[in-house]
């Protein structure tokens, strides 16, 4: 059944979250959410920050019915949610736009929006005459454009974005609760993002959104809340000018100072080159091309960042330096040697070990095995440069010099946190060139090296990139997260359509660098 | 720390009272007291020493196709080709033994002989092997494809290479023979239960030191694991898993020891046929420990047993039955012990 349109500027529902408290895990346990008490109010951006794992996604899941809290009730307009599922939630108007997009890519973006909420002729035939005219009334009173006859796949980011906010609205949404929805948008596109939340708080809607980006929280948000590890430390409204500042929010969110601001090291002009790449090209099966002519070096002991809206050929260019992509051409140069694009990809990466290392994007399916011990993990791929009975020293060495936590070698890596199985990728690329000393020209490439990864152990992955710089390494660090990158490099390259399309400073302003991330800027 | 016994033992305490009811349900089907039955099953089991040497070799064959399977399932591949891999080990071991010269004697004879089982297993698992890792193709289909290869290869080579007329080998050998546990333990005089089952027994423990500790094993686990992390640390993903399937053919063809060198001393059409496919509830239901492995084909081996223990009131298909149950009893009762204990 269709529900129809909602009018303009009713009221969105309060809010309540009483003491709950929810248990998440399969084999650990953990407190989730810890006897939480906050209140999301109609007509404000509420913003939710912490750590990774503070349990933010999961407070917002108890208030739109994805879970259930183990102790405590959560009450929408005073009611408590019962039973508490999504369909429930939506019936009293609470949706959440959730941190990875969930549309069909085969669909047009139309279907996708009324994927769930069809509205149906008798005999159950779909009437897309009459969704068409509501969706694109509410996208005109909204200003959420969006191209409704393109397939899904071939949208970016940020109409994905707005197409994910216009399903939630079309289901007459009065409470949105947005999870990270600026993770993979430029620094133009959020600030769209939040106008657009803006005007929606404005007619009196309730909109909640989790994020890790504390400048957004300053910039926009009424009210702000802070969790750790399942609490709520802070809650209370932001005035415009007067506000929190950074840092006192950051010593909320951790609990204590913030570590030292990481500076990278010095780089020697006359350094020579450890990575260089030269044509590279790579169109796939499909007939799509990914990487257009790709040239970059990296210098010896030098940190250079790939900035880029994501799906831009940035995973492209990781695996083809990698010897994942045989049907890649160009050159790819590590100490001035070739490397080879071979057909067999265990023999291209295999002879890549000895003076390149790599740290795919996405660790949970490119770099960890979820249910095989800590120790397997930090030796993956390894067994045979590991002299025999040195395996046990070897991950002990591991484990303590990128202080993983638990250190008890036969967790199953699923039972870490995002940080600490970030960190066994790391030492897994990272610690042979540091304990035997890192080869002449040696390189390694990391992409998003700390993607969903909470401040502590960015620091620690951050503190041991410098270090593989310092030992006269190249690093090339792709990532998503701009001021990442311009807070750990030497030099910034922006990618665009498979193409390096501008160096930067990293001091270069943000919207600098972001024209340039969409294609608006060539330097 | 959680205990570690708890989910299993709240799984198997599910599975027999589940396996209890249906056995109840059946015998009333056939109008029989499900006591009776159950006296008379255990009586043809686990009562008699004969029966229980009988259950011992029922039980061999399965060892060999269910830990067959797991292996190849630890690398990530599902061999549905056991029984075809059995079928032309068991006919070509077979023939092989009874053509050994008769000077050979029985230390190099009976490993020959599993020899050949093994390469011919292996060697009827090559293409699904090979056709996965170059080209993709799911081994599930070219397995079954296989299994039909064979059916109809194994009685084509009787008749018209071996020219055998009544659809057997001739025996094998008297040195291939695998003697009988009863020259042992005479309590087991009569049962088929040979040499064969302690062999099976030493190849699964053999297997799973290698699975545990070698680098061939261990990055055959962690394929099945991650294959995208393997392939991006440089495994060699596609050796190995031709590897894999292979050693499950192997494995799954020494299943002919039991039968044709340790029961009945030469092939006919149809010996040892469905512990293909009976391998792979064993190993499910073994949940891919060895131990585990061991105990469920030693508790198929008991209900077919059984079932010829019963025959006479109860159809011996009644069995098959509860085999079936205990498959689906126990997938679905880990299922609710895991998130039943998420709960608690």
């Amino acid at each position: 059944m269709a529900r129809r349109a909602h009018p303009v500027s009713r009221k969105g529902p309060k809010i309540e979250v009483d003491n709950a408290t929810r248990l998440c895990g399969d084999r650990v346990i953990v407190v989730a959410v810890d006897a939480a008490s906050v209140t999301f109010g109609p007509g404000e951006i509420h913003a939710v920050v912490g750590e990774n794992g503070a349990g933010k996604s999961t407070l917002l899941k108890l208030c739109a019915g994805v879970m259930e809290p183990t102790s405590g009730t959560v009450r929408i307009a005073g009611t408590p949610l019962a039973p508490a599922t999504v369909a429930e939630a939506a019936r009293r108007n609470v949706l959440m736009v959730y941190q990875h997009f969930m549309l069909v890519g085969a669909f047009t973006a139309l279907e996708n929006l009324l994927l769930g909420n069809e509205a149906v002729l008798s005999g159950g035939r779909l009437d897309l005459a009459r969704a068409r005219r509501d969706v694109e009334a509410l996208a005109k009173r909204t200003g959420l454009t969006v191209p409704l006859d393109a397939i899904t796949d071939t949208l970016g980011v940020g109409d994905k974005q707005r197409l994910e906010l216009l399903r939630v609205l079309h289901r007459g949404a009065e409470a949105l609760l947005l999870d990270e929805p600026t993770a993979v948008l430029t620094p133009l596109e959020a600030n769209d993002l939040y106008a657009t939340l803006r005007a929606l708080a404005d007619e009196g809607r309730t909109v909640v959104v989790v994020t890790h980006r504390l400048d957004e929280v300053v910039r926009f948000a009424d009210r702000v809340t802070v969790m750790r590890r399942g609490k709520i430390v802070l809650s209370r409204a932001l005035d415009r000018g007067a506000g929190i500042a950074v840092p006192e929010l950051t010593r909320a969110i951790m609990g204590h100072e913030a570590p030292p601001a990481f500076a990278p090291p010095d780089v020697r002009e006359e350094a020579a080159s450890a990575l260089s790449v030269e044509g590279l090209t790579f169109t796939d099966a499909g007939g799509r091309t990914w990487l257009d002519g790709v040239d970059l070096s990296v210098k010896q002991g030098e940190i250079v960042g790939v900035a880029g809206v994501e799906g831009n050929g940035q995973r492209e260019l990781v695996h083809a330096i990698a010897g994942l992509l045989p049907r890649a051409t160009g050159a790819v140069r590590v100490g001035g040697r070739a490397l080879p694009f071979d057909a067999n990809e265990a023999r291209a990466v295999r002879s890549r070990r000895k003076v390149l290392r790599v740290v795919h994007e996405d660790r949970q399916a490119e770099g960890l095995m979820l249910d095989a011990p800590v120790s397997d993990n930090l030796v993956l791929g390894a067994l045979l440069e590991i002299p025999p009975g040195e395996e046990e020293k070897t991950v002990e060495r591991r484990i303590a010099s990128f202080g993983i936590v638990p250190s008890d070698p036969s967790r199953r890596a699923a039972e870490l946190s995002g940080g600490n199985q970030q960190k066994i990728v790391v030492a897994r690329a990272l610690d042979a060139f540091f304990a035997s000393g890192a080869p002449a020209g040696g390189a390694v490439v990391l992409a998003q090296p700390t993607r969903g990864v909470d401040v502590g152990a960015a620091a620690a992955i951050h503190a041991a990139i410098g270090r593989a710089a310092e030992a006269g390494l190249g690093v090339l660090v792709v990532s998503a997260d701009l001021s990442e990158l311009r807070t750990i490099c030497h030099r910034l390259l922006v990618m665009h359509k498979g193409r390096i399309v501008a160096e930067m400073a990293p001091s270069a302003p943000e919207e600098k660098i972001g024209r340039a991330m969409l294609g608006l800027e060539a330097a | 720390m959680r205990a570690r016994w708890k989910e299993p033992a709240l799984v198997v305490t599910i599975a027999i009272a589940g396996l209890w009811i249906t056995f109840n349900l059946l015998a009333f089907a056939f109008a029989e007291s499900p006591a009776a039955t159950l006296s008379r099953a255990i009586a043809g089991t686990w009562g008699t020493p004969y029966g229980i040497g009988q259950v011992l070799f029922k039980a061999t064959p399965l060892i060999f196709t269910g830990y067959a399977f797991h292996v190849a399932q630890r690398s990530g591949l599902f061999n549905i080709g056991a029984e075809g891999q059995l079928a032309a080990a068991s006919l070509c071991g077979a023939a092989f033994a009874a053509n050994l010269k008769d000077s050979i004697p029985a230390p190099i004879a009976i490993p020959l002989a599993l020899l050949v089982a093994a390469g011919v297993g292996a060697l009827v698992a090559a293409p699904p092997a090979i056709m996965r890792a170059r080209l993709g193709v799911h081994e599930v289909i070219s397995g079954i494809m296989m299994n039909r290869i064979v059916d109809v290869l194994v009685p084509f080579t009787l008749a018209t290479l071996l020219g055998a007329s009544s659809m057997r080998t001739a025996d094998v050998k008297p040195a291939a023979v695998l003697p009988r546990l009863d020259r042992a333990f005479s309590a087991l005089t009569g049962s088929a239960a040979s040499l064969a089952f302690p062999l099976a027994i030493a190849a699964v423990v053999g297997l799973h030191f290698w699975l545990q500790r070698s680098r061939g094993g261990r990055e055959l686990g962690w394929i099945g694991m991650n294959v995208g992390a393997c392939r991006a640390e440089g495994v060699d993903v596609r050796r190995r898993l031709t590897q894999a399937m292979l050693l499950s053919g192997a494995f799954a063809g020494l299943g002919m020891s039991a039968t044709v060198l340790g029961y009945k001393g030469y092939f006919e059409i149809g010996l040892g046929s469905g512990a293909g496919f009976a391998g792979v509830a064993v190993a499910l239901l073994g949940r891919g420990h060895p131990v585990g492995i061991l105990l469920a084909a030693v508790f198929f081996g008991t209900l077919e047993q059984a079932g010829l223990a019963i025959n006479a009131r109860v159809p011996k298909e009644a069995m098959t039955v509860l085999e079936a149950v205990a498959i689906v009893l126990v997938s679905a009762a880990s299922r609710f012990a895991k998130t039943s204990e998420a709960r608690s």
